[in-house]
């Protein structure tokens, strides 16, 4: 299969079940929701190293939030059920709690699985806290120096799929981060979607283990390193000086497979030779999104 | 099964009618025949509610009161769930007590609004009460939990002795407003006559009111103005007197 002439290699993307959370920032302006929706999901790349993976889903409007301000959509990514309360509360407490006018929300309200978020930050206040029930969800009004801090009480939490990706072979850097870039516009905003690394993009995608180091759960994925090429087993064709990789985590795999059909045929420009994908076989994850059959 | 049940008033009262049979939840299970031989308490005799209502359609817990039945009392007394809608004005001790549901008041309602029984310490601990027009005195009274709304004006001491919970009022709200009140919160958008064991805190734009009149406009089809919604409220602690928990917010402009 060819898109634009760029090839589109027979092989898939092998995704994990995590657990997932959706948290909705409002702001008094979108600046301030942004701003602390960056600093929640900074520093959360990978569950390699982070133990979490997190990231900025959409912007929402002051008609799409509960309060009616502007807001922002905040995906959040765990491997099992217990850590994800645990980096949420620390995480929410230290970057929405402190960050001026905003306010969090459940994003997953339907969800059986209750995470106890609010209700864990509510002690920061002291024994001033006071709660509010509306609509049937319990809010928690913690006291701060600006005015009050606004919080809900659980979260829902669902299983989601950590680690869909596609990587992008080019001829050159220039040529595999125009078409990253491409690809990632092309993705930011889809529904259930986030994209954790910088950017949106990964320069170094990693194999499990190491050949070396035995404490090293993740090391370079050296088959496709263009420097070593001539002493490895390579896995890039002739002609491919560049490499980049672009990692998706979502709330369901149909969410993960729009957001490859998007992205995938954005990333089809000048310069680039093929589309692949990391997998291991098939053995560890049980998500497989299969490139050509998503483009079909 | 009904999408609704709808009681119409067929003969007047001579009396105070007691109807706190009337609950939305407690239709759930009933046909029309068994409604109307729910007992109500007819000037101080036992009747049947069917001597006063013609019933139309059973088992559901969205309920319908046509008419004004100002005087019958109790309305909605011990409501656990469900709608129930009265297309007038009530009585007193509407929603007497009740831990769930919604009751709707197109017109007035008279005193104790979701309040206590009589020696209860405590009144409603859950639901939803709107009121259109204007309630009498005590609203809101002793409340544990859940949302009185007055859209019109409230009487005297309202919210008096809450322990949590929330009391909106658009209207004017009469003296002794949150006396003895513990926790939980009144919020007056017009002139509120406070005790003098409130003291004020602070001007702000507390998020749960917006949060709170949004969802009034959005669920319940409440008409509130914007200026409500964003604007900025006084704060009030108090009952000083009480454990002072509480908060009077009264609105104080865009």
């Amino acid at each position: 299969m060819k898109i634009n002439g760029v090839t589109i290699a027979d092989t898939f993307a092998e995704a994990f079940t995590m657990r997932v959370a959706r948290l909705v920032i409002t702001g008094r302006t979108g600046k301030w929701a942004r701003e602390a929706a960056t600093k929640l999901t900074g520093f959360a790349t990978s569950v390699i190293g982070c133990k979490c993976e997190a990231g900025i889903e959409r912007e929402l409007t002051p008609t799409e939030t509960p309060d009616g301000r502007p807001g922002i959509s905040v995906l959040f990514l765990t491997m099992d059920k217990a850590s994800l309360p645990e980096q949420l509360i620390v995480r929410v407490g230290q970057t929405v709690l402190t960050c001026p006018t905003t306010a969090c929300f459940d994003g997953l309200p339907d969800a059986p699985d209750r995470l106890a978020i609010g209700k864990a930050l509510r002690v920061f206040a002291d024994g001033f806290q006071a709660s509010k029930v509306i609509g049937g969800k319990r809010y928690w009004r913690l006291p701060v120096m600006e005015g009050e801090f606004l919080v809900e009480e659980t979260f829902g939490m669902l299983k989601g799929v950590g680690g869909g990706n596609f990587l992008i072979l080019a001829e050159d850097a220039d040529a595999a981060l125009a078409a990253a870039e491409a690809a990632v516009a092309a993705m930011t905003g889809l529904p259930g979607v986030i994209l954790p690394f910088p950017g949106g993009v990964v320069r170094s995608g990693s194999k499990v283990g190491s050949k070396r180091y035995k404490n090293m759960v993740a090391t370079t994925n050296d088959p496709f390193d263009p420097t070593l090429r001539a002493i490895t087993e390579t896995a890039l064709p002739d002609g491919v000086n560049s490499v980049l990789e672009i990692v998706l985590d979502g709330t369901d795999a149909p969410s993960i497979e729009a957001a490859m059909r998007a992205g995938i045929p954005a990333a089809c420009r000048p310069g680039v030779n093929s589309i692949t994908a990391a997998n291991f076989g098939g053995k560890l994850g049980p998500h497989h999104f299969h490139l050509r059959k998503i483009l079909a | 099964m009904s999408d609704a049940i709808t009681l119409t008033l067929a003969a007047q009262p001579d009396h105070v009618l007691v109807a706190d049979c009337i609950a939305a939840n407690r239709f759930l299970g009933l046909d029309a025949k068994q409604i109307a031989e729910l007992p109500v308490v007819h000037g101080g005799h036992v009747a049947k509610l069917g001597d006063f209502f013609k019933v139309r359609g059973e088992r559901s817990s969205v309920v319908r009161i046509e008419g004004d039945v100002p005087r019958v009392d109790a309305i909605g007394a011990g409501m656990a769930g469900g709608e129930l809608t009265i297309e007038g004005s009530v009585g007193r001790d509407l929603g007497l007590a009740i831990s769930g549901g919604r009751i709707e008041v197109r017109g007035n309602a008279g005193d104790n609004v979701g309040g206590a029984l009589p020696g209860a310490a405590r009144g409603m601990t859950g639901g939803e009460i709107i009121v259109r027009g204007n309630a009498g005195d005590e609203a809101g009274a002793r409340m544990r939990r859940g949302l009185v709304v007055v859209m019109g004006d409230g009487g005297r001491a309202m919210g008096e002795g809450m322990i949590a919970g929330t009391v909106l009022v658009f209207g004017k709200a009469g003296p002794g407003a949150g006396r003895f009140l513990k926790r939980g919160s009144i919020v007056a958008l017009a002139a509120i006559d406070r005790p003098g064991t409130f003291r004020y805190a602070c001007t702000y734009r507390p998020p749960h009111v917006g949060l709170l009149l949004r969802y009034l406009r959005g669920r319940a089809d409440v008409a509130v103005a914007d200026r409500f919604l964003t604007g900025r409220y006084e704060r009030y602690s108090g009952d000083l007197a009480e454990l002072g928990k509480g908060e009077i917010l009264q609105w104080a402009g865009d």
